[in-house]
């Protein structure tokens, strides 16, 4: 009995011997050709980083917008200095006589912080070098809408801004942190800036391409899981490309300021605790009333 | 069979002159101090009237006691688990200080102290609360003391029964008609006060069915103020904690009476013990209010059953206990003669104290300009009396008329057998027929007669024997770690958030 098995065992051993060495050459050659599928878009990486991360406020090429055109930064600046800076902008600042001259030009704009990998940084660099040895301008190939602005996507933008059209993949509307001149029943948040003229800050492009991927730290962390629709974009945009037209006292550069101020809303405030005081007094009258003074009340009429 | 001991009680309405005396001797003892001046462990109601606190009898407003349940378990009124736990920290049914009166003395000093002038100083009232100048509203027995008929005796709860003719017939001048209702703890066999305390502190002596509040256990949460039915739990405003009747059990366990049956001038307390089959007492709660009094007289045990003797022996029940079970005067009243009942038993708190109903049986009536108290007959039969059947019937029997006509009757039928038999004016027939309507016999009317008129102290209150160390021993496997472990009471003073 032992003998037999063992000799019908071993055959049966060789076989899944060999179903691992063809497994592992699998494996193997699957490796192979998601590494080679990583080292073609190395070069595309550069580009997508660069649209996504930094294209809203910067070009190559394309010349300066909220910050610097970056054309040739590598020739003026080393690898280190691009790397701190990029990391913390403010830190440089103070001890940056170059950080601090760009703060001045470009003021009141201040740099977010920037968490790259040091990977994802090379890739820019890399972009970056090679546009300027050719001299050409970068265009992204992303920030496009799906497609044409109708005239009943400027009211759809609207209740998507307001929220009341819910954004499709669960990020919170607009305006509980923005606002756009008048728009929604205490004129929206004032976490973020007043966007009713933002298509003067940003160019079309840019704009899209803030809508798709919002690169500033508050917004990164919301959006990131929570994308816009490529339907929502093109609403959106339709929406604030308009919004200056729709109220045309607005300022370029709205100030948060005098949205915090509003005494409006601290009488608002006001109202509405007195308001939950009564309506918990009117809930709750029947308790804590004795019973022998309403008794004798009600005896002597 | 699970048989155990009560102590139980019994009140006679038709002795109480309503002298309060039970009342002061309590408060006395127990309750002359600080954050307790308002309680009454034993307070005197004049009925009608809506007693103290103010209408407690009024479960729609303080939510007392048990509710009868689809399945025909009682839950307490105040609400399940759920509904407790969410009004724990605001329970919207307690009495406020009103309903019970704010306590006061008078500033005597005044009258010693004041400076000469024109008028005569006088004592102004003065709050033992807040220490201030008050104007006094109301008092523990405010209806009785001050003639507040009109206000309190207009509003008793218990009238909700009768229609607006018969109310109105109550407060005619030549009809007018009220009794008294000394109130202590009843020590009820399913107290709504221990199930509701969150905190476990309130609990019912195995030995001998005593309701105490552990005061060291007890944290305030006053659950049981708002769930016992006869608002004999009392909040202590300066310790911050709960009190109630202990029944005296220092004295008790002494083999004394309890202070109020000690000092009793009309001699109208009864004490004696109890036996009871705790195995029927849910059965005993799942039967309409009409029958919760033959109910909670079918689960009191007959103590010279051999059987139940036995059965109470192996209970750890001593045989002296049982002894004084076969003397007590309660079972005599309640189940013998079933002539005291309990009051308000629709609670379904099965209250161990009972009450004889009272029988008043002048009838006045007016001829002309003649107040004449006069009546054909010698006594006036019970369908005459002044207080409707139906009112008595709301106060002891839940609204059974039967169980109230029959104690009265037989108290009727006592007095005119003793009638004959000292006086001889009325005739044999009236009084054989007055005892053959409630089953009664020469030997039983004599019996009546005899623990209702002529009892000794000893009769009247035949305290069972304590054997308290046999108690703790039943409690405790291991007695011993008692020992030096208890001394005497509080380690620390029982102050307020302690």
């Amino acid at each position: 009995m032992v003998m037999n098995v063992t000799t019908t065992n071993r055959p049966q051993r060789e076989r899944r011997l060999d179903l691992a060495r063809t497994g592992l050459g699998l494996v193997l050659a699957m490796a192979a050709v998601l590494f080679l599928a990583v080292t073609a878009n190395a070069q595309d990486d550069g580009a997508k980083l660069f649209e996504t991360r930094c294209y809203s406020c910067h070009n190559i090429g394309g010349g300066d917008k909220q910050g610097p055109d970056l054309k040739g930064v590598t020739e003026r600046q080393s690898r280190e200095w691009i790397e701190e800076f990029v990391r913390s902008p403010v830190a440089m600042r103070s001890k940056d006589p170059v950080a601090a001259e760009l703060f001045k030009k470009y003021s009141p704009t201040i740099m977010p912080d920037q968490t790259l990998t040091p990977g994802e940084l090379d890739a820019i660099i890399t972009l970056i070098k090679n546009l300027t040895s050719k001299n050409e301008t970068f265009v992204p190939s992303g920030a496009k809408l799906s497609r044409a602005i109708v005239p009943g996507d400027i009211p759809a933008g609207k209740e998507l801004f307001t929220g009341q059209l819910k954004l499709a993949n669960g990020a919170p509307s607009c305006n509980s942190c923005h606002s756009v001149n008048g728009v929604g029943a205490l004129g929206g948040g004032t976490l973020g800036p007043d966007l009713t003229a933002v298509n003067t800050k940003y160019r079309d492009p840019e704009l899209i391409a803030i809508l798709q991927s919002p690169n500033f730290p508050t917004m990164n962390t919301i959006f990131a899981n929570h994308k816009l629709t490529d339907e929502e974009v093109v609403q959106l945009f339709a929406y604030l490309q308009n919004a200056k037209q729709l109220h045309p006292e607005a300022s370029v550069v709205p100030t948060q300021a005098a949205a915090t101020t509003d005494p409006g809303f601290l009488i608002l405030g006001f109202a509405a605790t007195t308001l939950v005081l009564v309506g918990l007094n009117v809930f709750w009258r029947k308790r804590s009333h004795g019973v022998r003074k309403e008794m004798v009340r009600r005896s002597k009429i | 069979m699970d048989v155990r001991l009560q102590i139980s009680m019994v009140f006679h309405l038709d002795k109480c002159i309503g002298c309060h005396t039970c009342s002061i001797a309590c408060k006395n003892v127990w309750t002359d101090r600080k954050g307790a001046e308002y309680m009454w462990w034993n307070n005197v109601e004049t009925k009608p009237g809506t007693g103290y606190p103010t209408k407690w009898e009024d479960q729609s407003k303080y939510k007392g006691g048990w509710e009868k349940k689809g399945d025909g378990k009682p839950e307490l009124k105040m609400g399940n688990r759920a509904s407790r736990l969410i009004n724990i920290f605001h329970n919207p049914s307690l009495p406020k200080m009103d309903d019970y009166y704010e306590p006061f003395t008078y500033k005597y000093e005044d009258l010693f102290d004041s400076p000469e002038g024109a008028d005569q100083p006088t004592a102004r009232p003065i709050s033992m609360v807040t220490g201030k100048f008050m104007d006094i509203e109301a008092g523990p027995n405010w209806d009785d003391d001050l003639g507040g008929s009109p206000v309190y005796a207009k509003n008793d709860p218990n009238f909700s029964g009768l229609s607006p003719e018969e109310q109105q017939e109550l407060f005619d001048v030549e009809r007018l008609v009220f009794f008294y209702l000394p109130r202590i703890c009843n020590h009820c066999l399913n107290p709504a006060c221990v199930a509701a305390c969150p905190s476990g502190a309130i609990y019912k002596r195995g030995e001998d069915g005593i309701v105490l509040i552990n005061q060291e256990v007890c944290r305030g949460w006053r659950m049981c103020v708002s769930a016992c039915p006869y608002k004999k739990t009392y909040y202590n405003w300066s310790t911050g904690k709960s009190e109630k009747c202990i029944l005296c059990f220092p004295r008790l366990e002494t083999g004394q009476a309890p202070a109020c049956f000690h000092s009793c001038v009309g001699r109208i307390r009864y004490l004696g013990g109890i036996l009871y089959d705790a195995d029927r007492l849910v059965d005993a709660l799942k039967v309409d209010d009409s029958e919760l009094v033959e109910a909670h007289r079918n689960i009191i045990l007959d103590p010279r059953d051999p059987e139940v003797r036995a059965k109470a022996k192996e209970n750890g029940i001593d045989e002296r206990t049982l002894e004084a079970c076969e003397r007590s005067p309660v079972y005599r009243y309640v189940k013998e003669w079933k002539m005291a009942l309990p009051l308000h038993s629709e609670f379904r708190t099965l209250p161990m104290l009972f009450y004889v109903p009272p029988l008043l049986p002048v009838m006045a009536k007016t001829e002309g300009v003649v107040y004449d108290t006069a009546n054909d007959e010698l006594f006036s039969p019970i369908e005459k009396a002044r207080l409707p059947i139906k009112y008595l019937a709301s106060l002891f029997s839940a609204g059974n008329t039967d169980q109230v006509s029959y104690a009265l009757k037989k108290q009727y039928a006592v007095r005119l057998f003793k009638r004959l038999e000292t006086v001889g004016d009325v005739s044999e027939d009236v009084v054989n027929k007055a005892l053959a309507e409630c089953q009664m016999d020469a030997a039983e009317a004599e019996a009546v007669y005899r623990l209702t008129s002529l009892p000794t102290m000893d009769e009247r209150v035949v305290i069972p024997p304590m054997h308290r160390e046999e108690a703790m021993a039943m409690l405790d496997d291991d007695m011993w770690e008692q020992k030096g472990s208890a001394g005497f009471g509080f380690r620390e003073a029982p102050i307020r958030g302690a």
